[in-house]
């Protein structure tokens, strides 16, 4: 079995998680469920099922999507983070610290997929700094996101 | 301006919004974005006149500008805000999303290394398939239609 870590966890931090050993299938599923979770066109999920997964902080809320199946997310800030089915549990791909690691093989749902996501790749490009007319709060912006590595404390400091 | 009503909600219907009209839908590929919406990028359209029909939303600040809006009983993310700037809608959770078709996409330098080929993703295989079905065969959806309801849920889960 592999050794590889990975890390990761919601926008807030109030919930980070490590997975040891080998992930398992990465998809990607566009169905009208996995639609209104990600509030997105489709949400990409991998399998911890066979791997030694924890969370390390917190511990995301549940809401049983079905008789089936429930998905996790942080109830402080909201971010989707997980699937968990008889089959195992899956966990968002994109709230792992490294999500490039993790590509998705395998698309499922495609009978729900939106007429649109297929061209989302050939959208024209903006650069957000052109935005500064309509969106000047962009000059002065401070993220409150967690930053994509474990942290001993979190929030550094109390926010005003 | 379409005569229906724009409408929309979170994944447990605990939450329920209308908007008069829709400004422009894009995609955003930043960081924030992708915490937010747990996935490769956030669309997010203009909402012009939201109510909140049903419930409202929690707010986490995700900056010292910018605050998210999501459902504190299932998480579905629903909005980005600004209090001068105003609302961004999750166009996921729209009832209808292809009524908010993106037309551009920002943030590029976050964009992550899967997205350029995310449409050519294989489908499954006969096998996949297989499991599946008879995985679909046994499941009944808690979630909340798409359209609005009187009460919701019909009976406890």
């Amino acid at each position: 079995m592999s050794n590889k870590q990975y890390f990761g966890g919601c926008q807030c931090g109030a919930v980070r998680f490590r997975v040891s050993g080998a992930i398992g299938e990465a998809s990607i599923c566009h169905c009208r469920m996995c639609q209104k979770a990600s509030g997105a066109h489709a949400l990409a999920l991998v399998s911890v099922r066979d791997a030694d997964f924890r969370w390390t902080r917190g511990a995301p809320s549940w809401f049983q999507s079905s008789n089936a199946a429930k998905r996790g997310f942080c109830t402080a800030c909201g971010t989707p983070l997980a699937y968990d089915a008889p089959d195992g549990l899956a966990l968002s791909v994109v709230t792992f610290d490294e999500p490039d690691l993790i590509a998705p093989t395998v698309a499922y749902g495609v009978e729900g997929k939106l007429k649109w996501a297929d061209g989302l790749a050939k959208l024209p490009k903006h650069n957000t700094m052109d935005d500064l007319d309509g969106a000047p709060f962009l000059t002065t912006l401070v993220s409150y996101q967690h930053p994509d590595h474990d942290t001993d404390f979190w929030p550094p400091e109390k926010k005003s | 301006m379409s005569s229906e009503p724009i409408t929309g909600g979170c994944q447990c219907g605990a939450v329920r919004y209308s908007c008069e009209s829709l400004g422009r839908p894009s995609i955003c590929h930043c960081r924030m974005c992708q915490k937010a919406f747990g996935n490769f990028f956030g669309a997010l359209v203009t909402g012009i006149g939201v109510t909140w029909t049903r419930g409202t939303r929690k707010i986490f600040h995700s900056s010292n500008t910018n605050y998210r809006g999501f459902c504190g009983e299932c998480g579905t993310p629903l909005t980005y805000e600004h209090e001068t700037y105003g609302i961004e809608i999750a166009i996921g959770t729209l009832d209808n999303p292809d009524i908010a078709i993106p037309q551009l996409q920002v943030n590029l330098h976050d964009q992550r290394a899967c997205f350029a080929n995310l449409a050519q993703t294989p489908k499954p295989t006969v096998e996949q398939l297989a499991k599946l079905a008879a995985w679909n065969g046994n499941v009944i959806s808690h979630q909340h239609p798409d359209h609005d309801t009187e009460v919701w849920p019909l009976s406890k889960p």
